[in-house]
């Protein structure tokens, strides 16, 4: 599964809402963070629904996720900032206005609508000000339950709920409601939080259902562009990508408005290059090049011939585990990876005899990358594809590429291979020096027959008083 | 001396050759898809040639240290045997391949109507897939072959600075300068160009759009020219610079507009004595 980098518009107030979200698209995001505002989708303007409905539409087009922000500066009250809040005197201004988003959100089809609490009046103490939360937010969960949109409370650095601490709480005195969730700014950890952004992400974990990117220094609520304050922008989307979050990651730099294209262009670099040091990034995040490849196999099976080849050009070609695993041999490769998915796709759109041409043809007109994308990605097809899949695993067991042997030796050949080609595999594999953790179930599959080949084998290699590769002692002594 | 040998055809040559090739400092290499010395009789065998070019050969060359390329095309000769032409249809599946660098080799053999027509083609299709293109010039009636190649890339549309014209020598170097085209040269050791006649064409067109290969194959050739071409550049009074230029600078150049050179060094790429000692080039079958 896999988050989406999303850009907010609150850092492109000075557009046209359509404008914000084509370019915002066009830069290779595929979510929208959308404040809305007095010139983004009023929530007070007589034509409502027609911009719900037309803004609807365009996400759709452009292929945005999207989720509704709350914290535009003078929507509500044009001479006080954030004015009215949850915690004022007079709330009920905000909640009807958090009421109004939440409809907003169930037209547009967002994933929830995010808000926080606002700052606490010295002249409202802390009890009131935390019945006034228990007070509005249940309000607001009342409409939230109608249209069946999360909320995500956002601790925000000076307000009342500050810290992800207080949100927390706060959730447990209401009861832990179903759809209560947390938003979570990743900058903001770094200014006032005791801990670090990832560890806050594993605390929050499957609350989350917004979560903003920036970057911070400690201290400071200043939303900086990565790079200019100390989060650890790989860290962090590492964290995300190991709680399983599945939701948008927005871009909030709110003061950047009036350089918005350059700065989230930047933004996405920076994002991208932050992806690209976590080796397994492209299994749990979308590359907005495999995205897009993803959309034109799923509309257009045919497109993979064209797309199958460029995929190492595209996303990159480096070892999945460079410590231990510098070829790839055992546990593949960046681009390996990024082909299981394409074929995953295209097993979801082709009847099994077109699926079972189509693999051929790709494996036949393939190089040696390609084949190997084949070769891994047979486990995860359907069964009707195992004849022929069986033909590509022998075919790639006659080659002496050992990076094709390694690859045809997984899951799908310890599970479908016969005996003797089976065993045979694992001996090659000997041979030609691919550690035998590339070969798939070794201890279930190895039987008196491998042992005895192996054997024989070693003899051979002492005879001419070569040294016996070191896998071949592990495997007989263990079943010695 | 750093050295990319932008024609050498490795299919032909030995381990040893790639072992002497690394020592004297070859890294990265093109190898042109052209002919076999005997003739093919049917698509298929091209089709298994091309794979070997952009799968085997590859991970032969890895296992040495060099990154390996290639180029893919019917070539001149072939192109007058109707059994072989049908080989067009399958191109573009290969010319959208990872280290893929350039249509080739193309041009003419004899300068029949056939060779004229594959040849165009060929020239569209490197348009058509943002590829550089490689020109074969005639062995007979060369000059003529030359000038009549240089129409055709012409009229073709590609612009000429996508074009490497070679096998080239003093009669025809001249033209292939003029035309903004870029210049190759096979250094041999007893055919085409050696490699006092190519310093001394250094010394009078300089070394802008220069590219100096072995195209070492399966006849009396060496995968070593490149190197000794830049030990004569040494001793000719050319600087380190230059030679740099010349070997490795302009060949990236040329190439590299493809997009599809790769040219960091090869992961964890040392010449281990495990692979060399038992087997020799991971040969599988045996060689205990």
């Amino acid at each position: 599964m896999t988050f989406h980098l999303g850009y907010g518009t609150n850092g492109f107030a000075n557009h046209r809402l359509d404008d914000a979200l084509r370019i915002i698209a066009d830069l290779g995001y595929t979510a929208v963070a959308l404040t809305l505002d007095h010139n983004h989708l009023d929530p007070y303007a007589d034509d409502m629904p027609i911009q719900v409905d037309h803004v609807a539409s365009l996400l759709d087009r452009l292929g945005l996720r999207s989720v509704v922000e709350t914290g535009a500066r003078y929507l509500l009250d044009p001479t006080r900032k954030h004015y009215p809040t949850l915690v004022c005197d007079e709330p009920r201004g905000r909640i009807d206005f958090l009421r109004r988003a939440v409809r907003i959100a169930a037209g547009i089809g967002a994933d929830c609508v995010s808000y926080w609490s606002g700052i606490r009046p010295s002249t409202v103490d802390e009890s009131l000000a935390w019945q006034r939360m228990l007070d509005g937010v249940s309000a607001v969960l009342d409409e939230a339950e109608k249209h069946n949109v999360p909320l995500g409370l956002e601790p925000e650095p000076g307000m009342f709920v500050e810290h992800l601490s207080d949100a927390l709480r706060l959730r447990d005195e209401l009861g832990a409601p179903r759809l209560f969730g947390i938003t979570l700014d990743v900058g903001h950890c770094v200014a006032v939080e005791p801990v670090d952004a990832a560890t806050c992400i594993r605390s929050a974990a499957d609350l989350l259902v917004n979560v903003q990117l920036d970057d911070m220094r400690t201290g400071v609520h200043e939303h900086l562009e990565f790079g200019e304050g100390e989060l650890d922008l790989s860290a962090t989307l590492a964290a995300l990508s190991e709680v399983g979050y599945t939701g948008v990651a927005a871009v909030e730099l709110p003061r950047h408005s009036h350089a918005a294209p350059v700065v989230a262009a930047n933004a996405i670099a920076a994002l991208r290059a932050a992806l690209a040091l976590d080796s397994e990034w492209v299994s749990t995040v979308d590359h907005p090049w495999l995205v897009e490849a993803e959309q034109r196999v799923r509309s257009e099976p045919a497109s993979i011939a064209s797309l199958f080849p460029a995929v190492g050009r595209k996303v990159g070609r480096a070892p999945l585990r460079p410590e231990t695993d510098p070829q790839g041999l055992v546990h593949g490769t960046v681009d390996d990876l990024a082909r299981i998915r394409l074929l995953t796709v295209l097993a979801e759109v082709l009847e099994p005899p077109s699926l079972a041409t189509e693999i051929a043809q790709l494996y036949r007109y393939g190089d040696d990358a390609e084949r190997r994308g084949v070769l891994r990605a047979l486990a995860a097809l359907p069964d009707a594809v195992v004849p022929t899949g069986l033909e590509l695993v022998k075919d790639a067991l006659r080659a002496n590429d050992i990076r094709l042997v390694a690859a045809a030796m997984g899951s799908f050949a310890a599970q479908h291979l016969d005996d003797h080609n089976w065993r045979h595999g694992v001996l090659k594999c000997l041979f030609v020096g691919v550690p035998l953790a590339a070969v798939s179930d070794v201890d279930i599959r190895a039987d008196a027959e491998l042992l005895r080949m192996v054997g024989d084998y070693a003899e051979e290699r002492k005879a001419a008083g070569r040294d016996v590769p070191v896998d071949a002692v592990t495997l007989l002594e263990a079943r010695a | 001396m750093r050295i990319f040998d932008p024609h050498i055809h490795m299919t032909s040559r030995t381990t040893d050759d790639y072992e002497r090739m690394f020592e004297a400092g070859v890294r990265a290499l093109v190898e042109p898809a052209f002919w076999l010395g005997q003739p093919r009789t049917s698509v298929a065998s091209f089709t298994d040639y091309f794979d070997s070019l952009i799968g085997w050969e590859r991970f032969r060359a890895a296992q040495f240290g060099i990154r390996h390329h290639c180029t893919i095309a019917l070539n001149p000769k072939e192109a007058n045997d109707p059994r072989c032409r049908e080989v067009l249809d399958v191109l573009p599946r290969y010319l959208a391949k990872d280290g893929v660098v350039a249509v080739g080799e193309v041009g003419y053999d004899s300068m029949t109507p056939e060779e004229d027509e594959v040849f165009a083609r060929q020239l569209a299709l490197a348009i058509e897939h943002e590829l550089p293109a490689l020109v074969h010039t005639p062995h007979r009636d060369k000059l003529a072959g030359t000038h009549r190649t240089l129409d055709v890339v012409k009229e073709s549309g590609i612009a000429p600075g996508r074009v490497i014209v070679d096998h080239l020598n003093e009669p025809t170097v001249g033209v292939v300068a003029e035309s903004g085209c870029w210049m190759g040269f096979s250094i041999y050791p007893d055919t085409k160009m050696d490699e006092q006649r190519m310093v001394a064409i250094l010394r009078e067109y300089g070394t802008d759009r220069m590219i100096v290969n072995s195209a070492a194959d399966w006849g009396r050739s060496d995968p070593l020219k490149t190197y000794k071409t830049g030990l004569a550049m040494l001793d000719a009074g050319f600087s380190e610079s230059d030679v740099d230029k010349v070997l490795w600078q302009n060949p990236v150049d040329f190439y590299g507009q493809s997009d599809r050179l790769a040219l960091d060094e090869l992961p964890g790429f040392a010449p281990s004595a495990e692979t060399f000692a038992g087997n020799s080039v991971l040969r599988g079958g045996g060689s205990t």
